[in-house]
This record gives C-alpha cells, structure tokens and sequence, in this order.
C-alpha cells in the first residue's frame, strides 16, 4: 500500500521492457539446381529411401492416394516442400505444415537435383519451374522517385516495396493477413504465417501453390519478385510505434490494451481508493 | 445553534484553544469543524441529524504527529515531481533530436506518472481528509408546497388547451408534419435516390476482363488451381464489380441448369468467374482452399463451394456467389457476355429490401 | 511547533482567501455552493474511481483529437503518396491512395510526435471503453440505477452507445484496408434494413458504397455530433450525480440518508487528479512502446482487397461476433426480403439494449421494490439480478470470442467451423451455466458470508450437534449486526421506504443466520 504507486510505475517499465523482442533471423537458401550426374544420382538415393513409398518409382505418382506425381513439377517444388520441411510426410493424408528441415542443406540440393532431371531420366514431359532467382529491391533512393513500369511485361532489373505491396494486398493479404501473420482456411487447413520463410520460399510458394494455396504462376518474374520482396520485409516491418504485437490486429490490440492499459488503472485505483 | 453563522465567519481567538503553556496546536487554529452544520450538509435551520455523528474533524493529515515522516513524505513527492520535471525537458530534447516514438513514450509517461503518483502521496501524507459522514441533506424530494405548487403552474397552460381543444388538435398535427416537412427535402439531398442501381454492376454485352493492372486476360494466363482478381475493364473502383476468375481444371464442375457454357474449358482448363462480393455482408469473399475448392469470406467466415454453384456451405451468408457468364473475344481476351443476371444468381452482394 | 506567528499567518492566510472569495461572490453569490462543492463528499472505494477513469480517457481523447484533426484531410479524393521530403514510408510510394489516407501517413511519418498522439488517442479509446464497461457493470451488479438513479443509467446506456459507435467512426476515418473493410460492413448492414434500407444507405454515403461523400461526413460525425452528444450527456450524467450524490456500499453507522466519505477539497481532488495523471501516463506508455493499428502495413482501401484477421476494435467485437455467428437465414416473401445480417446486426443489439433500457422497471417489477435507494445492493444478496448481469456478461464475452474466430482457430488449432459451433452453442449454453454459478455462488456467499476471492481470516469453525456449521470470530463477521449493514436480508432495513418491498420475492428463501444451527 505505502509503495504502491511507485511499485505500479516500476512495474509499467519493466513489462515495456519485457515486451519489445525481437525475432530470430531468416535462414538463406541457394538457388542452383545442380545438374551434376554425382548430385543426381546421389538425389536418386535419397529420393529412393525417403520418397518412393509414396510419390511412387522416379516420381511417377499412382501409389498412394494424394501424393502426386513428381515427373513435372520441377525443381521449385523440390526445394519449397524440402527446404520448409513439409516434406517428408508420414502419411499423405496429414497436412504439409512447416517443420524443421529433415535433411540438410547438402542433402536438398541432390534432390532438387535429381526431381528437376526427372524428365530426362524419365522421358516424360517437361521439367517445371527451376529454383528462382528473385530480383533485388532497388535502392531507396530509386523506390523514393519510382519509374511507372508494368512489371506484368516489363523486368526492370529491381524491384520496389511499394510494388510489393500492391501486389500482396490483392493476392496475398486475405489469406495470409496484412501483416503475414497467417490465418485459417475452411476444414481446419492452415494458412501459415510468412515471418519464418526465406526469400527463395516466398517466390517458390505463389509459384508452385502447394495446396491448399491457389497457384499464381499467372504472375511474371518480377511480380513474383516483388512479392517475395515484400513479404521478407514483413519479417521485420517498420514498426515506429514501437512493439507490433506481430501485426494481429484489433483483438490483440484490444486485449492489450484492457489486459495491460486498463488493469495497471484499475490497479492504481485499487491503491488510491479504499478497499473496505 | 442561533450563532452558527457568527461561528462561520468570525474565527476569532475565542474559539481557540490554547494550552495553559500558550502553546496553540497547529489543527486548533481554525474553528472546531465538526459543529458547522454547513460542512455536512445540514440546513442550519435543522435540528443535527441522528445519524451523523457531531464532532468529526477532518482537518487532520496522516504525518501531523511525525515531523520524520512528514520529511520523509516530502522528499519522496519532491522526488516524484522531480522526475516530472526532468522528464518534460527531456521530451523536448526528444522532439529536437529525432522524435524516437518509444523515448517519447517514455518521457510523456514518466512525466505524467511522476506527477500523478507524487499527487496522490501528497494527498495521502500530507493533506488533511479523513472519511467523514455527512448528511445527504433535502436532495432527495421537494417539499409537497412545492409539488403542489408547480401543478399548480402547469396547470395555468392545460387548462387553457382544455378550455378551447380544438386549437390543439390542430396544433399537434401540425407541428408533427412541420418537422417532417422540414427534415424531407434535406435528408432527400443528402444522396440519391437507389432505383436499380444495386441490381447492376458495370459488367456488359463484350466488357474484356482486366486484372488490377488493367492488362486483359486471356485464358492461357491462369494455371490451374489458380484465383484472378478481375475488373470490367475501366471500372476498377466499382464495388459491386470485382470478379474472381478460378481455374478449376479437371475437377468435377458442376455445371447449372441453364449455364452451359457460361465456363471457359480447353486445354488450359476450366475457368469460371463469379462475383468477390460476399452474399453476407459485401467483404471480398476471397481465401480460395485449393484443397476443398472452396472460398471462404475472412469478414465473417461464410464458406462457399465453387464447384457446386458457389453454394454457401458454412457461415452466415444465405446465398450462392453470383455466376458471370464469360467468353473470349476475337483476340483471344476473356470477356463477359452481359452483366450479373437472375439466371446467374445475381444482382450481386448482399441483399436489401427490394431484391426479393 | 506552532506559535503565534503561525497562528497570526494562518489567520492572515484565511482572511487571504475569503477576500478573493468575497469577491467571486459578490459577483455569483456563490458562497452557498462552493460550500456544498468544496465539502462534498465522495465515498473513496476504488470501485467508484472507474468512472474517473473513462472521464480521464475522455479528456485525453479530446486533447489528442483535436491535435490529430489539425493534420488530418477528411477527403476522399485520390491522390498518388510521393512525398518529397521528410519521412517517407517506402512500401506505399507511388501508390494511389485517398488524401484521408494521405494524411495519416504522413501523420505518423512525417509529423514529429504525430505518430504517438495518434496511438495515445487510440490506446485511450481502448482503455476509455473498457473503463465504461466496468463501470456499467459496477452500476448493475450493486443494483445502483434503482431510484431515484434510473435517468442516470438511461444516459449512461446512451453514453456507452455513442462512445462505441465513435470508437468505430474514429476506426473508420483513416481510410485503410481494415477501416474500409469495417465500412462496407457496416453499409451491408444498414442496406438490410426492412423498407429504408437501401435509401438509408445511399443517403448516408451519398450514393453506391464507397462514393466519396462518406469519408468528409464520417469525419463531421465523428468530430462534431458524436462528441457533441458525448459531452453533452456526460456534463447532464455528472450534473445529475452530483445532484443525487453518490450511492453507497453499505457499512457501519451508513444509512440511506446520509453518506460517508472523503471531501472534495483538497485530499480527494488531488487523488482524482493524480489518478488522471496515472491515466495519461499508461495511455502514453502504451502509445510509446506498443504500436496500435499500424494503418501503413494495411495499406490504402480499396473495394477489391480485404485483409485476413479482419476485425473492429475489441468494443464492437460482441456486435461482429453475432453477424458471425447468426446462421444463414433471411425471410423472403411477397417480392421483397429481409436480409441476414439485419438480424444479428440490428435486431439483437436493439432487443438487447431495450431490455438493458429498461432494467430499472423490470428490476423493480422482479424484487417489488419502488422505493428510492442509496445504499447499494451487494451483489450476492440479489442472486437472480446478479445471475442475469452474469449471463449478460457471458453472452457478450462469447460473441466478442467470435469475432475473434480466425484469430483463435489459428492460435488453438481447430477448425474455425468447430469453433464457431461451439460458439453458437455457448451463446445459449453460457448465459444460462452463468446464471446458474452465479446464482448458486450469490447464495453460498449469503450463507458463508465469505469475500468472493479472499480466503476468510481468523474465522474458527465449529461444527454443531445437528451436522451443520457455525463460523465464530470472522472478520468479515464484524460488519455485519448493524442495522444498516445489508438491508436487504429479507427483513426489509428500517429506511425502506416500501414496507416489505424488499422481500426477496424472486430470490431463494433467505437463509437463516448460521449460528441458527
């Protein structure tokens, strides 16, 4: 009661200051498909060991109900699933959420080698979308005073946030959220949050639509890129205002603000007024 | 109580009262509070309510007796306020050297909670208050004089009306249609008047479809399992007008009754475009689940299936997405073949009164 | 120690004052009520410092409001964001946005402190609508809207509606993805009024959503009329309750017509101050440190985007909820329809309100009670009023969970469908469970006489021949005995004004004193 006040004042500071955290760094990612015969075929092993239950002998699908064939899906697809740790999956029925890679960087690089030389080996099709090479952001003073560029038909060698942002907002903020946060899709599918993808994954996902996103290849390279660009700049947002509650929104903001705002208050009169 | 008022305005030296030594304590200085009847509510005319107790005094202050812990007390609101005042200088310095939200925050928050808590000690520890009981005096009910009274005047203007009624009834008519009269034309102007104008949308006979960047879209452009968001070329900004073209592929459309060929089908796959407005309550209905084929509204959660009509299958909106017919044109571009129609389950977006 | 100077410089001091005092009421004759003001009384319990809180929120809103208004363009006019100097915001350059949003960001860009005004007026809204909430819940549970106060609660319903709907047209102004997403929403619903709907809505907006009449009106409404009424019913809900004083808990030596507390001047005024000050420096804290409706992420409106997560601050959120979790129904009929989102968007709330309207009457129809009262009720010694605010509460807290759906289905991973099922289920199922705890909680603390958290202290219990117990010695015993202590154990206290009207009618038979046993 006697230190109250100044107890209530210490304790504002240190819940502030226990707040403002910060998130881990995005790991890289390499962006060669390999086509050394080594890499293949040491890809060609793995993929035996790991894959072939279920996406069937060299990718050719039909065994188990739900995993695709891999003869055409490229390289792209390899390293999104691979890299994001979606794949492998013990039952094809369980949904591909993000874990933590199970083979090593090594490792997803013989695979990517070896799906993205399938339609060689295999005789089938054509090889689909290779690992990316997003363009750059361009540099602040160009993105301050931007050029009109269609990106739809036109590559200008860089890419703007701003750019980025149109984009996303049309194709990715409903389900994704504004913020990249995430969300829920009907029957319990998830939409996962952006905040742990990579450069590479945030171009590779719109390319290849692992379901159940929607595909979005309609998008040319430097849309792609831009895109990509922007959701890594969602990772670590401008947030002058101070800690961004992870872009959640209203409610966190409203739970926030009865739960931190309105109960130190409430606390405080508590001190001031009599309890009996 | 006849020199209750002498009491209040003459604090002479007789009512004080000093110690045989001389010594006068410092609370005595003033007049005894506790028998002025105005301090607790009570009409000196009155006779002292029961149920407050006479002689209370409130002038006392928690450290009186404690010149120790008065200091104590004043170093600690002096410290308070101290902070206050550096604080609000440093907020200047804030502002001048980049206006750092969070320093800010700070300095605004230290100043005013420096303030605000060496307040509150100083009430506590230094300023005189104790709980007192006063009398809630004659709030509660006029005397009935006065009841009777202002029937009374009132009275003067009903009894006019009941005299000569017929004034009256023309009176209340009258004024009611004056405010109604008066508000019609003003509220009429403040838009325009609806007609058919939610039944449309700026979709037509050959309107090519463009994407946000206003480039036209041929069915090649959308892969499989892919989500267009497109527009009647021109009118981005209509709100009803927002289409999702979705390519089904090879998955079981189904086809409605009298919409054969509303759909785009080849070797690309199967394009249908229905309407972004949600049935419910017109938020873009627009998380596509690939896995399930199915548009889920983030507003409210109303779930659609698109290969069933767009049919609502869970949540609130009560009515299938609305269907746009669509083809190509002789460039290949995608285009619409009229507006929203009844046969395609429009007028789009939410409902109204008249949509029926 | 005290001498005769100090006595000579007290006196001096007081002839000082009523100098200056002198003069005021020359002019004012106000000597009279500055008596009454200066000695008034609050009674201090911390419960009733709630309502200063709102009004302290209030004050900062205003302060900060102002500010913001001289930087924002209430227009809906598009304009393309290229600042050339100062801070500029990279993502939204070269963007087409309306001037509104224009403002706002270069208000929390460009502008120095403009950003932690805005977030201060923001986190203050949130705060000053949770300090009403509260407050109205104090009100009901100690039953203090009973006469002569139910004018007061009238008010105060309309107080918290007007400040709701200014919260969400402040929501509404920066002309963001969330805020027009929130628009358009609302626009459905006013669209689905039976009969004037459509008229209404093209009325308000000046035509088809979005129009750009709307956004220069929000801003007047939201300026001007709303804050307008909110001052104008909080100077007549403060007017009238310094007239009526304030109701108190009941206590030793208190009765219905005298009240015991600490006087305005200067103890109280001071804490009341300092409290204002405490509210002001966690709404800045909160404005420095934790960033509120980060509008440039959201990025600028437009009728074709929507944002997952997409929800009204945490005070419309009950209203939300119930436009999520009504089923999928409308009436059709005749040509014409009722739409969905009327229902639970305007049907409810406004049977809801009615009946919150109306709660003085029906409360004294339930207890037969239509005495004045200022001694208020503990909760537990009105069971059945208690377990309908408990129900009420559980009502609003499960539809404000719902329109939290997403958000929670992604956080607890379940299905937003299963949730929004047990949601709807709650909506009936909640009330009536909370009514029931409560009612059972009402009357095992009549019987044990315990605080509702706090363990008792010092109490010995002694079990009796019969099998029942009997509590000796506690603490929370010693108040009780007095004949003005709890009026309303069944024997009606001596200032009821209704002989017997406080028979507790509806409640369970009044359980006999436990040394009974």
């Amino acid at each position: 009661m006697l230190r109250g006040p100044v107890l209530l004042l210490s304790l504002v500071v240190v819940v502030f200051s226990v707040l403002i955290l910060t998130q881990a760094p995005a790991r890289s990612a390499s962006n060669t498909v390999s086509t050394n015969p080594s890499d293949i075929a040491a890809g060609a092993v793995l993929f035996e060991v790991h894959c072939q239950s279920c996406h069937g002998y060299q990718g050719k699908g039909g065994v188990v109900a739900g995993a695709p064939a891999l003869v055409n899906v490229g390289a792209a697809a390899a390293d999104f699933y691979l890299t994001t740790g979606r794949m492998p999956l013990n039952s094809p029925s369980n949904e591909a959420l993000r874990h933590h890679p199970a083979f090593t960087d090594a490792q997803i690089q013989e695979l990517d080698a070896y799906v993205n030389a399938l339609p060689q080996i295999t005789g089938q099709g054509t090889a689909g979308p290779t690992i990316p090479s997003p363009e750059p952001l361009c540099s602040v003073d160009q993105q301050k005073s931007p050029t009109s560029v269609d990106l739809a038909t036109q590559d200008p060698g860089c890419v703007t946030l701003s750019e980025g942002q149109q984009l996303y907002a049309v194709n990715c903020a409903q389900c994704h959220q504004a913020a990249g946060s995430g969300g829920m899709l009907s029957g319990g599918n998830v939409i996962p949050t952006l905040h742990n993808s990579n450069l590479i994954q945030a171009y590779e996902a719109p390319l290849i639509g692992p379901k159940p996103m929607p595909i979005f290849s309609q998008l040319s390279h430097a849309q792609l890129s831009a895109i990509a660009q922007y959701v890594q700049y969602l990772k670590k947002p401008s947030n002058p205002g101070g800690f961004g509650i992870s872009g959640f929104g209203p409610v966190a903001e409203g739970f926030f603000g009865i739960l931190v705002g309105f109960v130190l208050l409430w606390f405080a009169s508590r001190m001031i007024g009599n309890r009996g | 109580m006849s020199n209750i008022d002498d009491e209040l305005t003459h604090p002479g030296p007789a009512e004080t009262t000093a110690g045989a030594d001389g010594h006068v304590p410092a609370s005595s200085v003033r007049l005894p509070f506790g028998r002025n009847p105005r301090h607790f509510g009570i009409d000196p005319s009155d006779p002292w309510p029961a149920d407050v107790p006479m002689d209370q005094d409130d002038t006392h202050w928690r450290f009186e007796n404690d010149p120790k812990g008065a200091k104590r007390a004043e170093r600690r609101i002096a410290a308070c306020w101290t902070v206050t005042l550096l604080a609000s200088i440093a907020v200047c310095v804030v502002y001048v050297t980049g206006a750092n939200n969070q320093l800010a925050g700070l300095c605004y928050g230290l100043a005013f909670g420096g303030l605000g808590v060496g307040m509150i000690l100083w009430a506590r520890d230094l300023l005189p208050g104790h709980e007192v009981t006063a009398s809630r005096g004659h709030h509660e009910v006029s005397s009935e004089g006065y009841r009777v009274a202002v029937a009374e005047s009132f009275s003067r203007g009903t009894d006019a009306i009941a005299r000569r009624p017929f004034v009256f009834k023309i009176l209340a008519p009258a004024a009611g249609l004056l405010g109604l009269g008066t508000l019609f034309g003003p509220v009429a102007s403040l838009g325009p008047r609806p007609h058919t104008d939610l039944y449309k949308t700026k979709w037509g006979k050959g309107t090519r479809a463009v994407d946000q960047d206003g480039n036209p879209i041929k069915p090649t452009d959308l892969p499989v399992n892919g989500i267009l968001t497109v527009f009647p070329e021109g009118y981005m900004d209509d709100a009803l007008s927002p289409t999702l073209l979705i390519n089904v592929g090879d998955s079981d459309f189904k086809v409605q009754p009298q919409r054969a060929g509303w759909n785009l089908q080849g070797p690309y796959g199967n394009i249908v475009a229905f309407s972004k407005i949600c049935t419910h309550a017109a938020c873009p209905a627009s998380l596509y689940n690939v896995q399930r084929h199915q548009l889920i509204c983030p507003c409210h959660q109303s779930t659609f299936d698109v290969l069933d009509d767009c049919r609502p299958v869970f949540g609130p909106a009560p009515r299938s997405l609305a269907q746009l017919q669509i083809s190509t044109n002789s460039d290949g571009y995608i285009i619409s073949v009229s507006d929203y129609t009844r046969a395609g389950g429009g007028p789009v977006g939410p409902g109204f009164w008249n949509r029926g | 120690m005290s001498t005769t100077q100090e006595r000579a410089a007290a006196q001096k001091r007081f002839a000082l004052a009523k100098s200056g005092l002198d003069t005021v009421d020359e002019r004012f004759a106000s000597s009279k009520w500055l008596v009454s003001a200066l000695d008034k009384i609050f009674p201090d319990h911390w419960s009733f410092m709630v309502g200063e809180i709102a009004m302290d929120s209030l004050i900062i809103l205003i302060a900060t409001g102002i500010y913001l208004a001289l930087f924002y363009v209430p227009s809906s006019t598009d304009v393309v964001y290229a600042p050339t100097s100062g801070h500029v915001y990279l993502p939204l350059v070269g963007q087409h946005m309306s001037e509104a949003y224009q403002s706002v960001i270069n208000l929390s860009f460009d502008v120095r402190f403009g950003l932690i005004m805005r977030q201060a007026h923001h986190w203050a809204a949130l705060i000053f609508l949770a300090a009403v909430f509260f407050h109205m819940c104090r009100i009901f549970f100690t039953g203090a809207f009973r006469k002569p106060r139910e004018i007061n609660w009238i008010i105060g319903l309309a107080l918290w509606q007007i400040v709701s709907l200014e919260g969400f047209t402040g929501y509404s102004l920066p002309d963001d993805l969330l805020s027009g997403t929130g628009i358009r929403v609302i626009y459905s619903i006013v669209q689905s009024i039976p009969l004037v709907g459509t008229w209404l809505a093209y009325a308000l907006w000046g035509g088809r959503f979005p129009g750009s009449t709307f956004i220069p009106r929000l801003f007047v409404i939201h300026e001007f009329l709303f804050p307008l009424a909110i001052v104008g019913l909080l100077t007549a809900h403060l007017m009238i309750l310094w007239h009526q004083k304030h109701t108190d808990f009941p206590g030793p030596g208190k009765t219905e017509t005298n009240i015991r507390g600490s006087r305005v001047w200067p103890q109280y005024a001071m804490k009341a101050g300092g409290l204002m000050m405490l509210t002001a420096s966690v709404t800045f804290l909160l404005a420095g440190f934790v960033q509120i409706n980060p509008v440039w992420l959201y990025g600028p409106y437009t009728t074709y985007t929507v944002s997952a997560g997409s929800q009204p601050d945490w005070y419309l959120g009950w209203l939300d909820g119930s436009v999520r979790l009504w089923p999928h129904w409308e009436f059709r009929s005749f040509g014409h329809e009722i739409p969905n989102p009327f229902f639970p968007g305007l049907l409810i709330p406004s049977i809801l309100f009615g009946i919150m309207f109306a709660w003085p009457w029906i409360d004294k129809w339930i207890y037969k009670d239509y005495g004045p009262h200022n001694l208020l009720d503990r909760p537990r010694d009105k069971p059945f009023r208690t377990g309908v605010g408990v129900a009420a509460g559980m009502f609003f807290t499960d539809l404000t969970l719902a329109c939290a759906t997403d958000l929670l289905a992604n956080n607890l991973h379940v299905p937003f469908e299963r949730l929004i099922e047990v949601l709807q289920y709650g909506v009936f199922v909640g009330p009536i469970a909370g009514f029931v705890v409560a009612y059972w909680t009402c009357l095992h603390l009549q019987r044990t006489d315990a605080h509702p958290i706090r363990r008792p202290v010092g109490g010995i219990i002694y079990r009796t021949a019969s099998g029942g117990y009997h509590t000796v010695g506690d603490v929370h015993h010693d108040d009780h005995g007095h004949d003005d202590g709890h009026g309303d154990h069944g024997h009606g206290g001596p200032h009821s004004d209704t002989p017997g009207g406080q028979s507790p009618r509806h409640d369970a038979p009044t359980p006999e004193p436990v040394a009974g046993d």
